[in-house]
């Protein structure tokens, strides 16, 4: 599995964490973290996957400490059928080979685990058109009558 | 001095070379850009892949890492990778998770030297309503501002590389096949051009080749197969071949290797632990058009 965290703006999080007081109280956000949390339709919080004393680590829902680059296991508590499709190949993305050793990327490579929803982009260029093949938009098949049309056009 | 002597003398140069007599002149003439009049003729002579001896092939590779230099002047490296014992390559797309971004179209054509001019690409992603799989329907020509649009689905297609493949069946010349590993190839020396197998296709996976490839140097993937993305002539069928020049090295296909949301899955059929077969058993897979008995090694699923 593909290590993630140096791609962490604030990792580790005890630089900052370790001064401050813990707060168990459940509060939106205001300071340097975002208080948008898009995941799990207000029914979490940061402590449901942040453990409150070792900052630097994940908890899972029985408040086993999970390492950042072990994300998966804490997705897996409620996302159990994702989690075994992704173990055995049908989710996620497997890295270079499809033989010999297996690296796949994390659950949160490709989901932002505060707002996990694939974000809509913009695709890449359209294939070029044929001469004589040019795109006639917004035909219906089934209720255009296409081939009478060319036949009345040939009879004139 | 004729100042259009350069000119004249190139198209005397391939006419003469066309009828495979020219001796003379090739004896008088420099060897432009390593093509020799010994390798034309050498061309015109070659046999069938099928047929040739190891001496033959490896010749015959080096003739075409010449012409590419020629061509392209670029250093390309033409390989026979053979295909693995014990391994059917076999694909299966996650039709919930693509989103039509068309990232795989693209890296296809890069990695399969396909001509930038040409019009010519190997994947066509299939933009179709939800709920419908009339493929009359659908159109990939699609260009919203992002995708996915709400209300659409996408169905990338490319060659299914059928079990029973109509193509093969088709070609008059038997210059296209079934390799022991399941992959269609085409021997691009030995097709006519005569396109039988692009109207036996039920797929529209096999797309002709009008122009000679233009393809900037710098873009030139030069990790290359003889059956796979060579540079190829003129006036030949093309199509997907699961990316042979990698695949049979254990890479995963280019498509795959691009494919941002990891929709496509790819491994050996024969391999009860591989990726491919935990799909096919554990997910409602379908297959495009199975009802003509093609037997296509490429499914579709959602979850």
């Amino acid at each position: 599995m593909l290590p993630r965290k140096h791609d962490l703006f604030f990792y580790p999080c005890d630089q900052c964490h370790e001064s401050m007081e813990p707060n168990p109280d459940i509060r939106p956000l205001n300071a340097m973290h975002d208080s948008t949390l898009e995941h799990g339709r207000g029914r979490i919080w940061c402590l449901s996957c942040h453990d409150l004393e070792n900052r630097n680590y994940l908890k899972t829902l029985l408040d086993e400490l999970v390492d950042i680059d072990e994300a998966y296991l804490v997705c897996g508590g409620c996302h159990a059928n994702r989690q075994k499709d992704w173990v055995f190949g049908a989710h996620g993305k497997r890295i270079a080979n499809w033989q010999g050793d297996r690296t796949l990327y994390n659950c949160t490579h490709c989901h932002d685990p505060h707002s996990p929803a694939i974000k809509a982009r913009a695709p890449q260029p359209a294939p070029p058109v044929r001469a004589g093949l040019e795109l006639k938009h917004g035909i219906d098949h089934e209720k255009t009558a296409i081939w009478e049309s060319q036949e009345e056009h040939d009879e004139q | 001095m004729n100042h259009d002597g350069g000119k004249f003398d190139e198209a005397r140069r391939r006419f003469l070379r066309g009828l495979g007599m020219a001796t003379a002149t090739a004896a008088a003439q420099p060897a432009w850009g390593g093509e020799t009049f010994q390798d034309a003729f050498a061309d015109f002579f070659q046999k069938d892949y099928r047929r040739m001896s190891t001496e033959e092939i490896n010749a015959a590779l080096e003739r075409i890492e010449r012409k590419a230099k020629s061509r392209y002047e670029v250093e390309i490296d033409c390989q026979n990778t053979p295909p693995q014992p014990g391994v059917v390559y076999g694909y299966a797309i996650n039709i919930s998770r693509c989103k039509g971004y068309r990232d795989c179209v693209h890296a296809c054509v890069k990695e399969n030297n396909l001509g930038r001019d040409s019009q010519m690409q190997y994947i066509r992603v299939l933009q179709l309503d939800q709920g419908d799989f009339n493929l009359e329907h659908s159109d990939h020509y699609y260009e919203p501002e992002t995708v996915p649009v709400e209300g659409k689905h996408y169905l990338p297609i490319q060659c299914m590389q059928c079990d029973d493949p109509p193509c093969v069946k088709a070609c008059p010349v038997e210059a296209t096949w079934m390799e022991p590993d399941g992959i269609v190839v085409v021997d691009y020396d030995w097709c006519i051009g005569c396109r039988y197998c692009m109207a036996a296709c039920p797929y529209w996976a096999r797309h002709f080749n009008w122009t000679v490839p233009e393809i900037p140097a710098e873009e030139m993937n030069t990790n290359t197969h003889y059956l796979g993305n060579r540079p190829r002539p003129r006036g030949v069928v093309e199509k997907c071949h699961f990316c042979i020049h990698r695949t049979r090295k254990g890479q995963q296909p280019a498509c795959m290797e691009a494919c941002p949301t990891g929709s496509r899955i790819f491994g050996n059929l024969l391999d009860p632990d591989s990726e491919i077969r935990y799909v096919l058993a554990n997910k409602q897979v379908f297959r495009l058009k199975e009802d003509l008995g093609t037997e296509p090694k490429f499914w579709y699923f959602s979850d």
